[in-house]
């Protein structure tokens, strides 16, 4: 299923992150449904949106941003229109 | 929008290439890409997509392999991804593995460890303040800062202890990262300036002891972090909330530029610096045109924007200094440029006397180029090429990829210098005495065959080089550089035998006896010592044991001019034959014929003698030997080699 809800550059960014298709990108796609996803691609996903985006994390807030959704909402909570 | 487009564009290209197998094409987009991005999302793509082929990146385009291990207290996975890519850009792959936090002394030292399994060509060390002087700090702080000299010394002795230790069991090469020089301190930055015992001061002190730590341990290197921190910031070097959090020990917006200095520290353990820069003149070594402009309209000297070109001069002389080779290679006439360097003197840092070679006039480039190559022997690849037009750097980079092209911005000539300083051509750990003197040896020859191109007739070239030769005997020259070249003088050795001090002495003593040794000097340089011939009287001849000459200084007559003294020098002790001797060998075939060459006829050999030894003879009362008429003597009156013996004989 084609997953509308990413945007896309969220969604690239993610795919060169993770080392997987943009489609596989979902809402969904989670720290435990991604082997790929672990701690320091976690930290290097941080990284990179916060490069591209121009915002700064709460590095409190970071280790509970586990799914693309959550990362998403973030981003807006930030004021960043994707 | 555009550049997003573009950028999605050469990320294709580059896959594709690389599923071509077209290597070097998708290593140029990847270059392309970094250079117009600097997503981190494209850095991570770029990397991807080079491990994923690493094979055909190094078989097809031979980059070196080096399996790396990092060492480390901090964070740096986030930053592997630059390495990689940053590595394959300076022609390295990288096969990364990061350690363990904090375990770094095991690590190093013990024989089972996952980094002696892992079996580096290269271990990175990357520590912070904690581990290499956690003590520092406390100690800074406390009254008078007593302690603060002793635990700098102790952090050095640690380090070079380990590092010691680590070499002795592995000969991966070492990369030791410097240390960040805190600048938020209790003692605030009027006290970090001026109290010698704030934190500040002592890790500027303690990381001049870590680099003389690298400079005595074979095969490492310094990586001085802080010079980056500085140079882009140190306000915003560190992430402190990153650095807090997570262990990152700089902001992501720096990783390009990190990873940039390490390849370019790492990368002289396994490279030899360029050696030769070629400069084009106008609107690159000075500003205008002069066939235009004219010897007093080229812009150059103190005010600006002759000072740009004033500034690059003065970079030139001083790569020059340290034994970089400079020429010019211009599209010219060249009277106009010595009319130029003439009268602009006072405003140029450079003379005419700076360059090894000059290449003035219409032909092409490449060809001025290769013609350099074979004068110097040295590779193209040693070559960097500086010149302002785009079509020239174009024509060099296609037809001659080895060769290093720095495009010359014409119209912003103050950042040349800078342009030439972020490449990583002459950087060198060690300047040796070797490295400047080269300099003139260099240009010595490269005159000897502007010479011989310009002479008419081989004896017009070698009269004009005015060689004078010196004949000494081998005591009062050093003697061990007359047993140096018995030791390692191959072709030109008519019997090479590889005689010792004592032995050269002994032929001073016999009856008629001669240890000659000839220096050669010309009109471009001093060659030193670089011949030697032992001689001896028997009845009424004398016996040549061994002749030779230095490679270098073969087909100019003075192999003849030695032979001259040795004959002349026997006449004088009575003797009327002199017999030379030619064994040979694989190398010495060059003067196999020498003896024939001068006039001697073949002889029986003399009782005792080697079998394969072949015997000539020259009749001293029939003829003369004379030295060529292009050589002057020095010292055939003076070299009473054997006066004394003589007298006895």
């Amino acid at each position: 299923m084609n997953s509308p809800q990413v945007p896309p550059s969220l969604r690239e960014l993610l795919s060169d992150v993770f080392e997987i298709s943009p489609e596989e990108v979902t809402p969904e796609l989670s720290t435990t449904t991604l082997d790929n996803w672990d701690s320091f691609r976690h930290l290097q996903a941080v990284l990179a949106i916060e490069g591209e985006y121009g915002v700064q994390f709460d590095p409190q807030r970071v280790p509970e941003l586990t799914t693309v959704a959550l990362l998403q909402a973030e981003l807006e909570k930030k004021g960043v229109s994707l | 929008m555009q550049a997003d487009s573009k950028r999605n564009e050469l990320r294709q290209c580059i896959k594709d290439a690389l599923a071509n197998r077209d290597a070097s094409t998708a290593v140029q987009l990847a270059r392309d890409l970094l250079t117009a991005s600097s997503k981190a999302s494209d850095v991570l793509y770029c990397a991807n997509c080079f491990a994923s082929e690493a094979e055909t990146l190094v078989k097809q385009i031979g980059l070196k392999r080096l399996r790396t291990y990092l060492v480390r207290s901090v964070t740096l996975e986030p930053v592997l991804p630059y390495l990689s890519t940053e590595a394959v850009l300076s022609g390295f792959v990288l096969d990364l593995q990061a350690g363990g936090y904090g375990s770094y002394v095991s690590e190093l030292l013990q024989p089972e460890s996952e980094l002696a399994r892992f079996q580096p060509d290269l271990v990175l060390i990357a520590l912070d303040l904690e581990e290499v002087a956690g003590r520092l700090p406390a100690l800074c702080g406390e009254g008078t800062g007593a302690g603060v000299e002793a635990e700098i010394q102790e952090a050095a002795a640690r380090m070079q202890q380990l590092l010691k230790s680590f070499r002795e069991r592995s000969s991966a090469r070492l990369l030791l990262h410097g240390l960040v020089i805190p600048d938020i301190t209790p003692s605030g930055e009027v006290g970090d300036a001026n109290l010698p015992q704030s934190l500040m001061n002592a890790v500027l002190r303690l990381n001049q002891r870590l680099a003389e730590v690298c400079r005595a341990t074979p095969d490492c290197v310094f990586f001085d972090v802080d010079r980056l921190a500085a140079r882009h910031g140190r306000a915003r070097w560190c992430d402190r909330r990153m650095f807090l959090a997570s262990r990152l020990p700089l902001a992501a917006e720096f990783f390009p530029a990190y990873a940039r200095g390490l390849v370019r520290s790492f990368a002289t353990l396994f490279r030899a610096p360029r050696k030769v820069l070629c400069t084009d003149l106008d609107n690159t070594l000075w500003g205008g045109i002069l066939g235009e402009d004219g010897a007093d309209g080229i812009m150059t000297g103190s005010a600006f924007p002759g000072n740009c070109f004033l500034e690059y001069q003065r970079y030139l002389k001083q790569l020059s200094q340290r034994g970089i080779l400079l020429a010019v290679v211009s599209k010219n006439n060249p009277a106009d440029v010595q009319e130029a360097f003439q009268t602009r003197a006072a405003d140029l840092a450079l003379s005419l006397d700076d360059f090894v070679a000059l290449r003035i006039g219409w032909g092409e480039k490449a060809d001025a180029l290769r013609e350099l190559s074979q004068e110097l022997s040295l590779g193209l690849d040693s070559f960097v090429f500086v010149d302002d037009n785009p079509v020239e750097c174009e024509a060099i980079r296609t037809q001659l990829p080895e060769v290093a092209v720095v495009e010359a911005p014409a119209a912003e000539p103050w950042r040349l210098v800078e342009l030439l300083s972020e490449r990583p051509f002459f950087d060198a750990t060690q300047i040796t005495d070797d490295d400047v003197n080269r300099l003139q040896e260099y240009k010595a020859q490269a005159q000897r065959v502007d010479l011989a191109r310009s002479a008419g007739s081989r004896e017009e070239f070698l009269a004009s080089m005015e060689i004078v030769c010196t004949f000494q005997s081998a005591l009062q020259a050093p003697l061990p550089r007359a047993v140096q070249l018995l030791a390692k003088t191959n072709q030109f050795n008519l019997t090479t035998r590889r005689r010792s001090a004592a032995e050269v002495e002994q032929f001073l003593a016999a009856p008629g006896g001669q240890a000659v040794v000839v220096r050669v000097r010309d009109r471009f340089g001093d060659a030193g010592v670089v011949g030697l011939a032992l001689a001896s009287n028997r009845g009424d001849a004398c016996f040549i044991d061994s002749l030779l000459l230095s490679c270098r200084v073969i087909g100019r007559g003075v192999e003849t001019a030695l032979l001259a003294c040795i004959a002349e020098q026997a006449v004088r002790t009575g003797a009327k034959r002199l017999v030379g001797e030619f064994i040979a060998t694989k190398k010495n075939t060059p003067c196999a014929t020498f003896y024939p060459d001068h006039g001697f006829v073949r002889c029986a050999a003399p009782e005792a003698a080697a079998t394969d030894a072949m015997f000539y003879e020259f009749d001293l009362t029939a003829a003369t030997l004379s030295s060529p008429e292009w050589i002057t003597m020095e010292g055939t009156e003076q070299h009473e080699l054997s006066a004394s013996t003589a007298l006895i004989a």
